[in-house]
């Protein structure tokens, strides 16, 4: 769309493979899809079955038990998300860009061709493409795991509801779906191989992983599944499950409903006819080295999003970098997008907001005796009536001491995590010190406030 | 077979036609009442009103092309109006493809393109 209001002729190759169990959706990518979106809304769902806990000690008076329905909630979502793609094919037709569903691929210098769903093709040539294909879940490649397992690609629309799972993975993606189902009133288990949260704050992840266990979230640690068999089909079913430690030869065994996979995301770059135009790639991760300016070694084509090399993978961050790289080629800006002090939250049961580093990349970076911590635990007003935990929720700032306690790193662990952050994220931007925090009033009574 | 326009007045009879055509795609244009003289006093559904029809050969075979009058300006301007609140209707025009929450609003109704776009999509 940004291409397009400085007139220039564009067309958007959309294209998705469904998944081994047939899913598939509309125009918008993963995050409207089966990512962010999604994945908030029925987080949201969760959140609001612990309120009407909560409700009755403000003095809400009900008797009917309260029941959640998978089919009601999955319905209306699904609603929102079709609104999405008919609002961006609208726009899209709006500002004249050109869309094909279609499968694009590269056949030879500046021509693509493009498989539309009944397998017919066409070819289309073009001064410039850019590359934006995305990630997808990867499996296990164990017997069983195609065929009987799912993927966040199909939770979010499963036309029933998954009943007792097993969630595999120590991802945000397998923590936050484990939490939100958890929250729904399922019965859940999640089975990790090492360590939670890969690349987050351990201090953190460790806590969140404290709290989902002691609100019924069952974890079995250093074990991956080996097999995965069906005992009965249904909607959902019943599978087998066997698992292998993986840190010695014990062997277990259990029975799910549902088995959702999410060990990790693989980039879309296999199968797109890079080779045909030169494009390198990394062999192992798929991912596409990019200079920082998103061109990847091939001048007349870019990358964004997921699929670059050691770049992070966050909807907010391709956007921007999309928007600049369009302004820098047609509008002569010089913007290029800045990758560093990027905010994130992580939509547990209990929130994670983040922004700049971690505590242990702050002391792998400066050192130690460089560096100082400043943490706080606090008791959010909203708990203390319904007697929700008074020692869970957590703030931390890691500020580097030979830059006039520059806050170099913010973690907050409570409610609305996301909300809090995203003001914090524009002071670190703008290189607040621990002083001026200090110097900042606080509102009461509020979270943000510690 | 081609398609076929079916006429509504009011929210009861439109949603008794829906009904009886469940299973065919539907499409339904929403206009303000007209008048003794055949004009309508929403002038934006004067300007939608020929641009939507020119383009309905395009509704799949079998569709059914529902055109329905809401009722007059002061019942259409009552925030609590059926269709306000069972098809949530925001102005009118509206055209849209019943079932799905693909539609067209006011002023994206004169885009030959956009209802094109609405009749043709799966």
């Amino acid at each position: 769309q940004e291409a397009a209001k400085y007139d220039k002729k564009v067309m958007v190759l959309d294209f998705v493979t469904p998944t081994p169990l047939g899913t598939s959706w509309g125009l918008g990518g993963t995050c409207v899809n089966v990512g962010c979106i999604p994945k908030k809304l029925m987080h949201q769902a969760a959140l609001l079955g612990q309120a009407l806990q909560d409700a009755r000690k403000f003095g809400w008076q009900f008797t009917e038990e309260v029941k959640h329905s998978w089919m009601t909630m999955t319905e209306s979502v699904q609603n929102y998300i079709g609104s999405l793609n008919w609002g961006y094919r609208v726009a899209l037709r709006e500002k004249k860009v050109t869309y094909e569903n279609a499968y694009g691929e590269f056949v030879g210098p500046h021509t693509v061709k493009a498989t539309n769903k009944r397998g017919i093709e066409k070819l289309y040539t073009a001064k410039r493409f850019l590359i934006a294909t995305g990630e997808r879940p990867r499996y296990l490649g164990i017997p069983g795991d195609k065929e009987y397992c799912i993927s966040s690609d199909d939770l979010f629309s499963l036309p029933y509801c998954p009943g007792k799972t097993l969630v595999v993975g120590a991802s945000y993606v397998a923590l936050e779906c484990a939490g939100f189902l958890a929250g729904l009133g399922l019965d859940v288990t999640v089975m990790v191989r090492s360590i939670l949260l890969r690349g987050f704050d351990q201090d953190i992840a460790n806590k969140i992983g404290e709290y989902m266990e002691e609100h019924g979230i069952k974890f079995i640690k250093q074990f991956v599944p080996i097999k995965v068999e069906q005992i009965e089909e249904g909607t959902p079913g019943r599978l087998k499950v066997t698992a292998q430690s993986a840190v010695g030869n014990e062997i277990i065994e259990g029975e799910y409903n549902t088995v959702l996979l999410a060990i990790g995301r693989d980039a879309c770059t296999r199968k797109i006819g890079l080779d045909k135009v030169g494009v390198k790639i990394n062999e192992k991760t798929g991912k596409i080295p990019v200079n920082d300016e998103e061109q990847t070694n091939v001048p007349y084509i870019y990358a964004i999003g997921d699929i670059l090399q050691d770049k992070l993978e966050l909807t907010p961050v391709a956007i921007q970098a999309g928007r600049l790289l369009v302004q820098r080629l047609y509008g002569g800006a010089t913007t290029k997008c800045d990758y560093v002090n990027v905010p994130t939250t992580v939509f547990t049961p209990l929130e994670y907001g983040a922004c700049g580093y971690s505590e242990e990349r702050a002391v792998e970076e400066f050192g130690e005796e460089n560096i100082e911590v400043y943490h706080s635990y606090f008791w959010p007003l909203e708990w203390t009536v319904p007697s929700r935990d008074n020692n869970k929720c957590y703030a931390k700032i890691i500020c580097n001491i030979k830059d006039n306690e520059r806050v170099i790193g913010f973690h907050v662990l409570g409610p609305n995590a996301g909300e809090v952050t995203q003001g914090f994220a524009a002071a670190i931007k703008c290189g607040v010190t621990k002083e001026q925090l200090d110097g900042t009033i606080g509102i009461h009574p509020v979270c943000a406030e510690v | 077979m081609g398609w076929e326009e079916k006429q509504a007045r009011g929210y009861g009879e439109f949603a008794e036609i829906a009904q009886r055509c469940h299973g065919r795609p539907i499409f339904a244009l929403f206009c303000g009442d007209k008048d003794a003289a055949g004009r309508s006093w929403c002038p934006d559904c004067v300007t939608a009103e020929p641009i939507v029809r020119k383009e309905l050969h395009n509704m799949p075979d079998g569709s059914v092309f529902i055109y329905c009058l809401v009722g007059d300006r002061t019942y259409w301007k009552d925030p609590n109006n059926e269709f306000r609140k069972n098809l949530k209707l925001t102005g009118v025009p509206t055209l849209l493809k019943y079932g799905t929450p693909q539609k067209l609003v006011e002023e994206e109704c004169f885009k030959a393109e956009l209802v094109r776009m609405l009749f043709t999509e799966d």
